[in-house]
């Protein structure tokens, strides 16, 4: 029971790890949105976990022991960072929507905070455990 | 991985734009100077924004360990505007050339003020990411009030 506890708390862990980092990266597009030939860049880890995620109860077999390990622990999950080069509608090369960039970035803090709410009611969880099982 | 390493992201952008505002105020004060260094008109100057990113090898080696180094934006230079003066007719002028024309600095007013407001808007976008990583920290620490 515990451990099923610690579980998610460790998921919410990494998902909490990346979306930090995808602020940093927000904020480092921002302050360079007047910077010339600067690309944007972008942070995925959300896709990867949850693949993870649904396929952590089917066990994939190696056969071949040159066969790629297959991430289904999401502690090996890493947050990727992207360069986005493929275009860019400015006449000094840099391809920042400041619009965008404002939009995600109020996604990514009300996501952050949704995911805090979470990780504080699966603590309360187990306070509740210690409080109310001595009764 | 730094705990304010994105407010000081932010923080260096508001300096470089702040800088910026600074340099566009200087040349909307200089618009009418004909007497400057050397005797020429005052030259209208910018400033060039730069990434900031660390050495360059740490920066291809990010790029394959999906580590994260930016520090922002700085101005690396501030620039003089080569364009060539503009010329007025005004023979009583003191500083008019035998054929009666005076040389006014490359300062184009509606340049200087549309430039302004762009430097303002992201002043204020940077500004905003600071309040939202405050908020984030803030949130955080809620955690541990329990």
């Amino acid at each position: 029971m515990y451990a099923n506890f610690k579980n998610n708390i460790d998921l919410f862990n990494k998902v909490l790890d990346g979306i930090w980092l995808r602020n940093k990266v927000i904020n480092h597009n921002i302050a360079n949105a007047d910077t010339p030939k600067y690309k944007k860049l972008t942070v995925s880890f959300e896709d990867k976990l949850r693949e993870a995620l649904s396929k952590s109860d089917s066990k994939l077999v190696k056969t071949h022991e040159k066969h790629l390990p297959f991430p289904v622990n999401t502690k090996d999950i890493q947050p990727r960072i992207e360069e986005n080069d493929k275009f860019s509608y400015r006449f000094d090369g840099n391809n920042v929507n400041i619009d965008t960039e404002m939009a995600d970035l109020a996604k990514n803090t009300i996501m952050y905070n949704a995911v805090i709410d979470q990780l504080i009611s699966e603590f309360d969880k187990i306070k509740n455990v210690i409080h109310e099982g001595g009764k | 991985m730094g705990m304010f390493d994105s407010i000081n992201i932010s923080a260096s952008a508001l300096t470089a734009q702040k800088t910026r505002i600074d340099i566009i105020s200087k040349n909307m004060a200089n618009v009418n100077t004909t007497r400057s260094t050397g005797g020429m008109p005052y030259r209208r100057q910018m400033v060039v924004f730069e990434e900031q990113r660390g050495p360059s090898f740490s920066s291809y080696l990010e790029k394959h360990t999906n580590r994260f180094n930016g520090k922002g934006v700085e101005i690396s230079e501030i620039v003089e505007d080569t364009t060539p003066f503009k010329l007025k007719y005004e023979p009583g002028h003191p500083d008019a050339n035998e054929d009666g024309y005076v040389m006014l600095p490359n300062v184009d007013m509606v340049t200087e003020m549309v430039n302004m407001i762009d430097a303002q808007r992201a002043y204020e976008a940077n500004i905003t990411a600071i309040n939202g990583t405050k908020s984030m920290l803030m949130k955080a620490l809620e955690i541990s009030r329990r």
